[in-house]
């Protein structure tokens, strides 16, 4: 598009050879562009891929009002734990994590999940960049909610190390469990909704099945005997979740 | 040429949506015709490399979708404009495409010129800044239409991109259509008979999950002046060969 005005005075119209459309696209292209965060650009350098750090921000479970409803919910936990002396945090902890795994990434979830299908960042990596980031994130709010309760900072070294290694067996490890089952429900089923309600209901049956077993409501995290199952089912969820989101190489030849 | 398809096939449980296409595309737009649930959607989407099929074989830009390395390079030199858009209500026009300009591996430096250029292409410089969730239909088809062409892709592929314009805007598009047909393979599936008319240099009609004619839009044309129904000649030409196949 070369433009000259014929209204315009000889002196203020553009030279003949100067394309008018690509010097307005030039400066949108200024005016419109979007300056990243430091977040983004750090998460970026990290990944080594501008689009996947994006996708990662993007992810519906960390967004802040999900976040808040996550630390509401572990406040009131830890609020529990303070007056009944049950260990509630350690509890609701996986519940939470199941949850914002289901909803990290999926149909139903992302919106233009077809699109992004189709996308050279590979959908599987979005899914699994997404799912550890969601999962580091409760993991942080877990121990947060812990250490609000009073361990570790309260007590000699010894006492942190043990409150430590009570805090990452107690649930960080049935957390990881029950992520992974959420997540593989969430992957077969295509729907968040049913990745969420599995992995909650696998969990209240684990503590409820615990408290009937033991006689004592706190038995599926403080249980030692459950630890190698937790992590055994978390090995074979996540092999699941890489299985399902395999794309079968023979079909296209 | 940029498509190849032999007897590709695609079930989804007892349901056969697309059964044995083969089909060839080199530069210029082609357009895919056909009733609802002729198996267009499912064609394309199995090019967009969103689902394999169940069998035959598929080459696209000369590459084999079905390993890793192949496919990602497919996938950056390709656009794709679903049926049913999705969108993130939150987003500005400009977050929307530059976002999935960054999902294609377009390099950083180039996405804000690529975005800009992609924007005005649409005509939507003037919404560049406005959120998702205020925008039309129309004006959503074509944010569509914007990220599907913001990497200059070698292979398009537009489900239904006319569904919601207004008749100008339809015209505006077609425009496109063939200006991005010269540089690049465009195919655009459709039940609007008027846009492959005006737009496409040859044409495919699918019903029942096959391929029932391929050729000019003049060669369809040509087959409706005996027996077809419709107000136009093109519809008569597709009218017509709907009715031999399934006789």
């Amino acid at each position: 598009m070369r433009d000259t005005d014929p209204g315009l005075p000889q002196g203020q119209q553009a030279p003949p050879d100067v394309d008018l459309g690509r010097v307005w696209t030039a400066v949108a292209a200024q005016v419109w562009r979007r300056r990243p965060g430091w977040l983004e650009r750090t998460t970026g350098r990290l990944l080594r891929s501008p689009g996947l750090a994006r996708a990662l921000l993007t992810t519906p479970s960390l967004l802040l009002p999900w976040l808040i409803a996550s630390i509401v919910v572990l406040a009131a936990g830890a609020a529990a734990t303070l007056n009944s002396g049950q260990p509630v945090v350690a509890l609701l902890a996986p519940a939470v994590a199941a949850a914002a795994i289901a909803y990290s990434y999926g149909p139903g979830v992302d919106p233009a999940w077809e699109l992004s299908c189709s996308m050279a960042v590979s959908d599987r990596m979005v899914l699994l960049v997404r799912a550890l980031a969601v999962f580091a994130v409760n993991a942080v709010l877990g121990l947060a909610a812990s250490a609000a309760l009073g361990g570790p900072a309260r007590s000699g070294a010894a006492a942190a190390a043990g409150a430590a290694a009570a805090v990452t067996f107690g649930w960080l490890i049935p957390m990881t469990a029950v992520c992974a089952f959420a997540l593989a429900v969430a992957t077969l089923a295509r729907s968040a909704n049913a990745g969420a309600a599995a992995g909650v209901a696998a969990w209240l049956i684990t503590v409820l099945s615990g408290r009937v077993a033991s006689g004592h409501f706190a038995a599926a995290v403080t249980d030692t005997v459950l630890f190698l199952p937790y992590l055994a089912i978390g090995v074979t969820c996540a092999a699941v979740t890489l299985f399902a989101t395999r794309i079968p190489r023979g079909s296209y030849r | 040429m940029n498509v190849e398809i032999t007897e590709l096939t695609r079930r989804f449980g007892r349901n056969l949506a697309v059964a044995g296409v083969d089909l060839q595309a080199g530069p210029g737009v082609f357009g895919l015709l056909g009733p609802n649930g002729a198996g267009k959607t499912t064609l394309l989407r199995m090019m967009a490399t969103v689902i394999p099929p169940t069998a035959g074989r598929l080459r696209l830009l000369g590459r084999d979708p079905g390993a890793y390395g192949p496919r990602r390079e497919i996938r950056r030199r390709l656009g794709y404009l679903p049926q049913n858009l999705g969108y993130y209500p939150g987003f500005t026009v400009v977050e929307f495409v530059e976002y999935f300009a960054l999902l294609k591996e377009t390099p950083a430096a180039r996405v804000p010129a690529a975005v800009a250029t992609a924007i005005e292409r649409v005509d939507l410089g003037g919404k560049a800044r406005a959120k998702l969730r205020t925008l039309s239909g129309g004006m959503l088809r074509r944010v569509g239409i914007a990220q599907a062409i913001v990497n200059e892709p070698e292979l398009l592929l537009l489900d239904e991109p006319t569904a919601g314009l207004d008749p100008e805007q339809r015209v505006q598009f077609r425009a496109l259509l063939r200006d991005l047909g010269q540089r690049a393979t465009v195919v655009v599936s459709t039940h609007l008979v008027e846009d492959v008319g005006a737009a496409c240099s040859e044409v495919a009609l699918m019903d029942q999950g096959k391929i029932v004619f391929q050729g000019t839009p003049a060669e369809l044309t040509a087959r409706g002046t005996e027996h077809g129904t419709g107000d136009a000649p093109l519809e008569r030409g597709y009218t017509a060969v709907l009715a031999a196949a399934r006789s």
